[in-house]
């Protein structure tokens, strides 16, 4: 069975119909939109499944891909080409996001079924869903950075209407349009920097650009004062820094909570956030070509560390997961600012999964505490504890879920982590600008590590802090929409789906097969732009794809393709990397368990040495307010305030009412030369046009004997003209 | 003495035709004035068997006379049928009552 597009298009087709008729049948129906929703997502995700054993594990190599296009308008004149294509891109990468994204989606939706069911809207949360999936899934795979913003557009649409979706709320609206414009801030770069690459190179398709880098067609040129690759590169990576949330455009991400919470999961913590860095990976040639790679890695690491601080003081249990969501993209990005670009993309997944299973948890949670007097749902982890035994299943999933997210050893974020940090490690010892990388990424493990088990503890542990709360939460019983989507997310933090070796650098192996084990690293593989050279575009049609390159099989190189004394080098750095990630980790954990378990020593210990910092945390670093309070309402409104009065004061004033005098005085002659010299002329017409007639109207009398008469008279003329004219 | 020939023939559809022409000016009656087209065509007919006799010398003219007569026949049955119709609406034969078109 060979390979057709047929079998790709019901992936982003199945979601897409179900969102256009789910919008038409959601105002009769609300059960049937969610029915028609959950069903064509997981008929999505049997699809991409398919596909994904097909690629990953199947007979495709690691250097397949199907590109296929189509035209999508054409504008071109004689002088000008301008022809805008659209099409897809499918190699291993678009594969494993792929399932990630109809996979998590499908388990989110069946968790929705039970977190919504109360809700009087249900339907239209499933049709906004199921329109941002067939967004994501277009996103994952558009072959170009032009219809990958368009469907980024979507996403963001989605993420708006979803973050507002509870319209009583009051904080919900204006948290929506505080997400709406600050990532709207990195579009605009965003497409900034698509423009700059279309008007060089013609296309902004992925393959054009890796071709043009590698044939250095960006040579030479510049724009702003920097190369044009480096200014391309830096615009497009602020998309990415919009999108995820990276330093400096955070502050919406902890807002958007006010969505509901598999919203959060779905969005703001597994897929549109992993977007932006799926972004970067996918222009990964353009920001190394760039030398932007130093920039990349210190926005990640200001962002893993700066976010896993401000998680250290937040009681709302979203909240947190909200700054480790940031925290964790911050690490992403670092991880392809220091070229681990597989380990990158290894920790999106990773993190998609065991966060949106955090996510759900707190779903979960959240969803069983209701407090009877003031009608709504408990938030605060002031109020919780001791909810180990009321909710056992939970309980586990969030276990596994926070090992995995603190780096302990079996965990998916164990092993991504660590190759992230052991890259960083690396890189640290080659170049001095990337200690403090190192540094701060190693930090930001320990925070995690730290506040994660603070909630942990605060949540689930000790004595019930609101006893009324406590005892009026149901004991929990293992239902299909509760439970099942969060044990199947548990599972996979497993570290063996990602890696048969424990630390990701095959000193360790729990699979002792050469190759094979390690199947992430060995089958996706960073883009380069000279495995594209003998590329051709396909156009779309209904057959079979041929691939019309060699195919590569790829097997595992332990050595990363350096020679043995650098690989040696790097392994010891990696080595030394995990055993100090694994240090780092534990004694996070332990320094959690000491002040949240045992209460060794209270928090306030800390918050009394430091009550500076910590006011600064509990305020985010004044980002907010330095956007609101002065960006915003200082330097914005003064600036609005000069336009205005440049606006109001002296053009609407003086050349607006000045024009409007001119008009007046040339209206006045413009009137009487109307009057006098225009009108005299067209009476006169008239006045000649009524003399000629009542002249000829004598000889139309009617009488025919007249006209007798003048007949002969005029054929007597015509004779005596012809007998005597000639004289 | 005065010879009968080609002028003699021609002054008298001289006459004829100018007789005919002043009837359809002078008169008003409607039947004169088809008498005076009668007039009319027989002095045409006069003229073309005349200049058939003296000048041209085949038959010619004599067939284009028949044709007159015949033309004149129907012109003058078609001409009356429209005056006695004429008379039936307007109770008048006078040709400046014959003003249905104006206005």
């Amino acid at each position: 069975m060979d390979y057709t597009i047929t079998s790709i298009a019901p992936i982003i087709l199945l979601p897409f119909f179900a969102f256009v008729i789910g919008a038409f049948v959601v105002s009769k129906s609300q059960k049937l939109a969610v029915g028609i929703s959950t069903a064509a997502i997981i008929g999505s995700f049997l699809f991409s499944l398919r596909v994904f054993f097909d690629f990953v594990f199947g007979k495709y190599a690691t250097n397949y891909y199907i590109h296929k296009y189509f035209t999508w308008f054409d504008i071109s004149s004689e002088t000008q080409e301008f022809v805008v294509n659209m099409g897809i891109y499918f190699d291993n990468m678009s594969a494993v996001m792929m399932l990630m994204v109809t996979g998590v989606g499908s388990l989110i939706h069946v968790f929705s079924i039970f977190y919504m069911k109360e809700d009087k809207r249900v339907g239209h949360f499933f049709v906004y869903m199921s329109l941002f999936i067939s967004a994501m899934i277009g996103l994952v795979l558009s072959d170009n950075l032009f219809s990958l913003f368009v469907f980024w557009e979507i996403m963001g649409f989605c993420s708006y209407s979803l973050i507002g979706f509870y319209v009583k709320a009051e904080g919900a609206g204006v948290a929506s349009l505080k997400a709406f414009m600050t990532t709207r801030m990195g579009d605009v770069f965003f497409l900034l920097g698509i423009l700059s690459i279309w008007t060089t190179i013609g296309s902004v398709t992925y393959v054009d650009i890796y071709k043009a880098i590698h044939l250095g067609e960006f040579n030479g040129i510049t724009a702003l004062g920097m190369p044009l690759v480096t200014f391309a590169g830096l615009a497009i990576f602020m998309g990415t820094v919009g999108k995820s949330a990276q330093f400096p455009l955070q502050v919406w991400l902890p807002d958007a909570m006010w969505g509901p919470t598999p919203c959060s999961a779905l969005i703001h913590a597994a897929t549109m956030v992993s977007a932006g860095v799926y972004l970067s990976l996918r222009i990964y040639p353009l920001l190394d070509a760039g030398g932007l790679t130093t920039i990349v890695a210190y926005v990640g690491a200001i962002t893993a560390f700066g976010a896993a601080t401000m998680a250290l003081v937040q009681t709302d249990i979203k909240a947190v997961m909200a700054y480790s969501t940031i925290s964790q993209l911050g690490y992403m990005v670092l991880g392809i600012g220091v070229g681990a670009w597989n380990a990158a993309f290894m920790h999106l997944i990773a993190h998609a999964i065991f966060k949106a299973a955090l996510f759900l948890s707190c779903g979960s949670i959240i969803h069983e505490l209701h407090d009877h007097h003031t009608h709504s749902h408990v938030q605060e982890m002031t109020r919780m504890g001791g909810l180990r035994k009321k909710m056992p299943i939970t309980f586990m999933v969030m276990l596994f879920c926070t090992f995995a997210i603190s780096g302990v050893p079996f965990f998916s974020g164990f092993v991504s982590k660590d190759r992230i940090l052991g890259d960083a490690l690396l890189r640290a010892t080659e170049s001095g600008t990337f200690i403090p990388v190192a540094i701060l990424g190693f930090s930001a493990a320990f925070l995690t590590a730290f506040y994660m088990f603070r909630m942990m503890f605060l949540t689930f542990f000790g004595e019930p802090k609101d006893k009324d709360l406590y005892h009026h939460t149901h004991q929990e019983h293992l239902s299909i929409t509760r439970n099942v989507p969060l044990i199947i997310l548990a599972t996979f933090t497993l570290g063996i789906f990602f890696s048969g070796s424990l630390t990701g650098q095959g000193f360790v192996k729990v699979f002792p097969k050469d190759h094979g084990y390690e199947w992430f690293q060995t089958l996706i593989e960073k883009p380069d732009g000279k495995n594209y050279l003998e590329h051709k575009k396909q156009l779309f049609a209904f057959e079979d794809v041929k691939p019309e390159l060699e195919l590569r099989h790829g097997h595992y190189d332990p050595n990363h393709g350096m020679d043995e004394h650098q690989a040696h080098h790097s392994h010891a750095v990696h080595g030394w990397g995990a055993i100090m990630s694994i240090i780092i980790a534990f004694s996070g954990i332990f320094l959690s368990y000491s002040v949240y378990y045992k209460k060794r020593f209270s928090p306030d210990f800390f918050v009394n040495r430091v009550p500076g910092y910590y006011k600064a945390l509990r305020n985010k670093y004044y980002f907010d307010y330095f956007y609101i309070d002065i960006l915003i309402q200082k330097v914005l409104f003064g600036l609005n305030n000069l336009i205005a009065f440049f606006d109001m004061g002296i053009y609407d004033r003086y050349v607006v009412d000045g024009w409007e005098k001119v008009n007046k005085v040339c209206f006045k002659i413009a009137k009487r030369f109307d009057d006098s010299v225009i009108d005299l002329g067209v009476d006169f017409t008239g006045f000649t046009v009524k003399g000629g007639s009542s002249l000829l109207k004598v000889v139309q009398s009617g009488k025919v004997q007249l006209y007798f008469i003048i007949a002969i008279v005029v054929v007597a003329g015509y004779i005596a003209t012809l007998l005597y004219g000639g004289i | 003495m005065f010879e009968i020939g080609l002028f003699s023939y021609l002054v008298i559809g001289l006459i004829l035709f100018a007789t005919g022409i002043l009837v359809m000016i002078a008169r008003k009656n409607i039947i004169a004035i088809l008498l005076g087209i009668e007039l009319i065509l027989n002095a045409a007919a006069l003229n073309f068997v005349a200049y058939s006799k003296y000048s041209v010398g085949n038959l010619d003219g004599h067939v284009f006379s028949l044709f007159i007569i015949v033309v004149a026949a129907a012109e003058a049955a078609v001409g009356l049928a429209i005056v006695i119709r004429f008379f039936q609406i307007k109770e008048t034969a006078h040709i400046d009552d014959a003003v249905l078109l104006k206005n």
